[in-house]
C-alpha cells in the first residue's frame, strides 16, 4: 500500500537526481512489497553520495518541516533504512552501518541538523543491532515475511506485548510450581509424621520441632 | 512540578533526622535534582512524565549527568528500614538504587553491568528476608554493590576497591552483612548448604539464601553442592541469576560468544518453554481428586504431571534433588516479591532453586548497548557513558603473552589454547580472532582444562593453558596427577602471578611458585619484561617432553624492544642471566621483581655501592652455576621474588645448603611476600605494604651490610 505515493512524486526532481550520482545496489523491492506499510523516497539518502543527500533533504523539507519523524521512518524496512538489499550478508550490513553511524554520529553532525541526525543514528543502530544478529535477524525476516513491517518504537512495544505475553505464562507457571511446593511441603511433613523414609534435613526439622513444642 | 517541590522538603526533613553529616552535599543534590527535572519536563513534549521522582532514563536512551535525587534510599541505612515500604516504593527505590550504583561506580571503576542485573533482586531480597540472621550468599560477589549501599556502606561506596576501602567482593570482616567471602565462583551452593546445616544442628529457624549465576553454574562444584543438597533435604534457597552470559562478555573482541556448553541450551529451552496448561489443569485436577489420605499416590502422580509439562531442563534440577521454580522475571518485584514470600512462608521445602532471569547492565542505557555490558570498568562519565582509560607507553603482559601465542601459532599448527571463561581476562580474544578453532573456552571449569589440556597432549597436540594463577589453585590436583605425573608437556601460562592491586586477596596469585615449583617434572619459569615473555612463550612452545609454566603479573610492559614479527626464540632450558656487573652483594630477582632489583641498585649506586644484578629466569632447574658463581663471589646473596614462601628462594636455598654455599661467609638472605594477605588497593600502595619496593630491596641489602643509617635514610 502506496499510501505516500504522491509524496515520492514531488520528491521526484530531487529523485531523479539520484540515479546519475550513485551506484547503489538494488533497492530492495519484493515481491510482496505492496502488503506493506513501505514508502522508499528516502531509502536512496543512504548510501548516496553527499550532493543526492542534500537533494533528499530538501525533499523532506517540503514535505515534513526538515526531520523524519516516528512514523516515516518505521514505514521503512531495516533494510531500507541501511541501503542494503535483503540477502545483505554480514559484511555489507557491517559497512553500510559504519559509513551510517559516520555519517550520522552526532558528533559529526551538522549544526542545527543535530538532533535529527541522532534520531537517525538511533534508528541505525537499531537496525544494525536486529540485523546483526542472526537470531533477532530471523525472527525479523520472518515479521517482514509476515507484512508485519513495524515502527522502531512500536516494535518496542510489540516486543513488550510479545512480552506481555510471555510474562503471563511465566507467571502462571510459576504460580503453579509454588502451589505445588506448598502440596509438596504438606506431603513432607505427614510422610515424616508417618516415620516414612526420612532424609536428614526431615529429621533434623523433626528434632527442632520437638524441641520447640518441648519449649512451649 | 508543584510535586517535585512539595515532595522535596518533606524528605529533605528525614534525611536530615537520619544522617546529619551527609546533609551539606545532599542539600545541593536535591536542589539540582529540581532543576533536571524541570528543564527535562520543557524539553520533552511528546513523551508522558514518568509518575514520582523518577531515576530512570533508560527510555529516553540518555542518563543523567548529575547524581539525581534518592529520597527514598537516603532514608534506608540497613534493610530493616525497608520493611514498612509499599512495592510501589520499592520499585522506585531500585530506580534510586541503580542511579546510585551507576554513579558510584562511575568515580572509581569497579563492576557495573553485574551489579544492575541485580538491583531488583537484591531489594527483593533485603525486603523479604532479614538479613544478617538470615544468610544470603553472592557468588563471585562483583554484583554486590547493591547489597553493599543497602547494608549500612553507602557512605563508604566511594572507597570502593581502594586501600583501607571497601572490597569489591563479599567479605566477612568487613560486614556482618556479607556472611561469605567470595571471589572465586561456583562456591555459594556449598557455603549455603554448610550454613544451613549448620543451622540445623544448632536448631536454628532462619532461611538460608544463595545468589548464584548461570555462569558459576558451569563449575562443576555446583553440582556437587545441589547433589549433596538434595541428598541432606535441608532448607535453603538457590537463586539461579540467569542473564544468558556464561562466559564473561569479554570472551570475544566482537562481543559474546554464544553460551558455552549443554547447560545453557537447557536453561534457554525452560525459558523460552511454552507450558502446556491444559494439561496442567488436568494434572491438578486429577491429584486434587486423588489427594487427601491418599499422600504417597497424590506425590507420585504430582511428580509424573510434573515431568510431563514441564521443560526438559527443570528436570535436571530436580534429578538432583532440587525443588524448581521459574523461569522469573528478575526486574519485576511484584513477581520476586510474591515468590519469595511464598517460599519464605511455606515451612518445609527442602533445597529450592528459583531460575530468574536478568539482563545484564539494565537500566544503564550505554551498559545494556555495550557488547561487553560494561562489566568491568574504569572511572567513566555517566552522561556519556565513556570510560577514561589512560594511555600507556607500553600494552599489558596480557596482550603481549597472546601476540606472542599467535606468531608462535602461525608457525606450528599444533599449537592450541585452553581458557576457563576468561577470553578477555587471558588475552586469548585475539587468540580467538586469529584462530576460531584452535581457541577452547571450557566455561568456568579449570580443573577440566587442565585434563582436556592433558588429553589433547597425549595426541601429540601442544595446549597452552591460560589460567590466572590464582584460579590454578583450583586445578592443583589435575596438574600433579595428570599433567605431572604423567610428564605431559601442557604449557601453563598464569597471568595475573603476585599482587593484582584492586582485586585484592582473592585474585592475587600469590603461591604459584611454590605450588609449581615442587613438582618434579615440571619446567618454571618467569619473563622480567614482555621480551622475555615472547621468548618464554617459545621455550614452552619448543619444551615437548615434560610439562612447563610461566608467570606473569597484572600491569603493563617496561618498554624493553620486543623481537621481531613478535616471535620470541627459546632461551636454554636452566640458564639464567646477569644484567648488572657488581661487588659485594648480588640481587638474584624472578620474575618481575628483577625490575625492582634494577630500581634499587640504582637508588645503592646513589650511595657509592654498586651492587650486582641478576635475573634467574627458571626457579627449576635453577641456573646452578650462575648461583654457584654469585655465592661464591659475594658476601650477601639476596634472592628477589613477589611470591610467596618456599618459591624461588627456597629453592635458591636449598641448593645453595646442599652444595656446602654456606657454609663459608657468604650470606644469603629472602625477599618473599609476607606471610599474610595483602588486602586490595592501588598496586604501589600494596607493593609497600608486602616490603618489597625498590627502597625496601635497597634498605635491605644495607641492613644486611650492617650501614643501618643508610638504610634508614633510603626508607624515609
Amino acid at each position: 500500500m502506496r499510501c505516500y505515493g504522491l509524496i515520492s512524486g514531488i520528491g521526484s526532481e530531487a529523485r531523479f537526481s539520484f540515479p546519475a550520482n550513485h551506484s547503489l545496489p538494488t533497492t530492495p523491492i519484493l515481491p510482496d512489497s505492496c502488503s506493506r506499510l513501505s514508502f522508499r523516497p528516502f531509502a536512496p539518502i543512504t548510501v548516496s553520495p553527499v550532493r543526492a543527500r542534500y537533494a533528499s533533504l530538501k525533499t523532506k523539507a517540503t514535505i515534513n518541516d526538515g526531520f523524519l519523524t516516528e512514523p516515516e521512518a518505521a514505514a521503512m524496512s531495516f533494510y531500507e533504512l541501511l541501503g542494503i538489499p535483503e540477502s545483505g550478508t554480514l559484511l555489507e550490513i557491517k559497512q553500510a552501518y559504519k559509513s551510517l553511524a559516520r555519517k550520522y554520529h552526532p558528533d559529526v553532525s551538522p549544526p542545527g541538523r543535530v538532533k535529527e541526525y541522532t534520531r537517525r543514528f538511533i534508528w541505525v543502530q537499531e537496525a544494525y543491532e536486529t540485523l546483526s544478529d542472526p537470531q533477532r535477524r530471523a525472527l525479523y525476516d520472518r515479521d517482514l515475511a509476515m507484512g508485519l513491517h513495524l515502527a522502531f518504537s512500536a516494535r518496542k512495544t510489540y516486543h513488550r506485548d510479545e512480552g506481555m505475553v510471555a510474562q503471563k505464562e511465566w507467571r502462571n507457571r510459576w504460580e503453579g510450581q509454588l502451589s505445588e511446593l506448598k502440596r509438596r511441603s504438606m506431603n513432607k511433613d505427614a510422610a515424616a509424621a508417618a516415620g516414612a523414609n526420612m532424609s536428614w534435613g526431615a529429621r533434623m526439622r523433626m528434632q527442632r520441632n520437638q524441641a520447640a513444642s518441648a519449649d512451649l | 512540578m508543584a510535586i517535585c517541590t512539595l515532595s522535596f522538603p518533606a524528605h529533605f526533613s528525614q534525611a536530615a533526622a537520619s544522617n546529619p553529616q551527609r546533609l551539606p552535599p545532599q542539600c545541593s543534590h536535591l536542589f539540582w535534582g529540581v532543576d533536571l527535572q524541570c528543564q527535562s519536563q520543557q524539553r520533552i513534549k511528546a513523551r508522558k512524565r514518568p509518575n514520582g521522582v523518577c531515576a530512570s532514563l533508560s527510555d529516553r536512551e540518555e542518563y543523567h549527568s548529575q547524581r539525581p535525587p534518592t529520597p527514598l534510599l537516603d532514608t534506608i541505612n540497613y534493610p530493616i528500614h525497608m520493611k514498612n515500604l509499599s512495592v510501589k516504593e520499592l520499585k522506585q527505590l531500585a530506580d534510586e538504587l541503580r542511579s546510585d550504583v551507576v554513579f558510584n561506580v562511575s568515580k572509581t571503576g569497579g563492576h557495573l553491568g553485574s551489579s544492575l542485573g541485580v538491583v531488583e533482586l537484591t531489594v527483593a531480597l533485603h525486603y523479604v528476608f532479614n538479613a544478617p540472621q538470615d544468610r544470603i550468599l553472592w557468588d563471585v560477589g562483583h554484583q554486590s554493590y547493591p547489597h553493599k549501599i543497602l547494608t549500612g556502606r553507602r557512605d563508604q561506596m566511594h572507597t570502593m576497591r581502594q586501600t583501607d576501602g571497601l572490597a569489591g567482593f563479599t567479605k566477612r570482616s568487613e560486614s556482618e552483612y556479607d556472611c561469605f567471602g567470595t571471589g572465586h565462583s561456583s562456591t555459594t551452593i556449598s557455603a549455603g548448604l554448610g550454613m544451613a546445616v549448620g543451622r540445623d544442628l544448632k536448631g536454628k529457624n532462619n532461611n538460608v539464601i544463595a545468589v548464584i549465576g548461570d555462569g558459576a553454574m558451569t563449575a562443576g562444584q555446583a553440582y556437587e553442592a545441589m547433589n549433596n543438597a538434595g541428598y541432606l533435604d535441608s532448607d535453603m534457597i538457590v537463586i539461579l541469576n540467569d542473564n544468558k552470559q556464561v562466559s564473561l562478555p569479554t570472551a570475544t573482541l566482537d562481543g559474546p560468544i554464544p553460551p558455552v556448553g549443554a547447560l545453557s541450551s537447557a536453561l534457554s529451552r525452560l525459558q523460552s518453554n511454552r507450558p502446556l496448561r491444559e494439561l496442567r489443569e488436568v494434572a491438578k485436577g486429577v491429584t486434587k481428586q486423588i489427594g487427601g489420605p491418599m499422600h504417597e499416590l497424590a506425590a507420585k502422580v504430582d511428580e509424573y504431571a510434573r515431568g510431563m509439562i514441564s521443560g526438559s531442563g527443570s528436570t535436571l534440577f530436580e534429578e538432583l534433588g532440587l525443588y524448581y521454580i521459574g523461569p522469573v522475571d528478575g526486574h519485576n518485584i511484584d513477581d520476586l516479591v510474591a515468590i519469595l514470600k511464598e517460599v519464605k512462608s511455606t515451612k518445609t521445602t527442602g533445597p529450592v532453586l528459583i531460575h530468574v532471569v536478568t539482563e545484564k547492565g539494565r537500566g544503564y542505557p550505554y551498559a545494556e548497548k555495550a557488547a561487553d555490558k560494561y562489566h568491568g570498568v574504569t572511572k567513566f562519565d555517566p552522561a556519556t557513558g565513556k570510560q577514561f582509560k589512560s594511555s600507556a607507553p607500553t600494552q599489558s603482559y596480557t596482550t603481549y603473552f597472546a601476540e606472542a601465542l599467535i606468531a608462535e601459532a602461525e608457525v606450528d599448527k599444533d599449537i592450541v589454547a585452553i581458557h576457563a571463561a576468561m577470553g578477555g581476562g587471558t588475552g586469548l580474544n585475539l587468540f580467538h580472532r586469529r584462530f576460531p578453532t584452535r581457541c577452547f573456552d571450557v566455561g568456568i571449569a579449570e580443573q577440566h582444562a587442565v585434563t582436556f589440556a592433558a588429553g589433547l597432549a597425549c595426541e601429540g597436540i601442544k595446549p597452552f593453558c591460560a589460567i590466572y594463577s590464582s584460579f590454578m589453585q583450583r586445578a592443583y590436583d589435575q596438574v600433579v596427577h595428570d599433567v605431572d605425573l604423567q610428564k605431559l608437556p601442557v604449557k601453563f601460562a598464569m597471568d595475573r602471578a603476585g599482587l593484582v592491586g584492586a582485586d585484592g586477596p582473592t585474585h592475587c596469585g600469590a603461591f604459584d611458585v611454590t605450588f609449581m615449583a615442587c613438582l618434579p617434572n615440571m619446567v618454571v619459569m618467569a619473563p622480567a619484561d614482555e621480551a622475555e615473555l615472547f621468548h618464554m612463550v617459545a621455550t614452552a612452545a619448543a619444551i615437548d617432553d615434560r610439562p612447563s609454566c610461566f608467570r606473569y603479573p597484572r600491569g603493563n610492559g617496561v618498554g624493553v624492544e620486543l623481537p621481531p614479527g613478535n616471535k620470541g626464540i627459546p632461551i636454554e632450558v636452566g640458564r639464567g642471566r646477569i644484567l648488572i656487573e657488581g661487588e659485594r652483594v648480588a640481587l638474584l630477582g624472578y620474575g618481575t621483581a628483577v625490575q625492582s632489583c634494577l630500581v634499587a641498585s640504582s637508588l645503592l649506586e646513589q650511595h657509592g655501592l654498586r651492587i650486582t644484578v641478576a635475573d634467574a629466569r627458571f626457579c627449576k632447574p635453577l641456573d646452578h652455576a650462575l648461583i654457584r658463581s654469585l655465592a661464591k663471589s659475594h658476601e650477601v646473596l639476596i634472592t628477589v621474588e613477589e611470591g610467596s614462601i618456599g618459591g624461588f628462594g627456597s629453592h635458591v636455598a636449598q641448593f645453595l645448603a646442599l652444595n656446602g654455599l654456606l657454609d663459608g661467609t657468604t650470606k644469603w638472605s629472602p625477599m618473599v611476600l609476607p606471610d599474610r594477605y595483602i588486602d586490595h588497593g592501588a598496586p604501589a600502595d600494596q607493593l609497600a605494604m608486602a616490603g618489597l619496593t625498590p627502597s625496601h630491596i635497597a634498605a635491605t641489602v644495607f641492613n644486611i651490610l650492617g650501614q643501618t643509617r643508610e638504610a634508614l635514610e633510603i626508607m624515609s
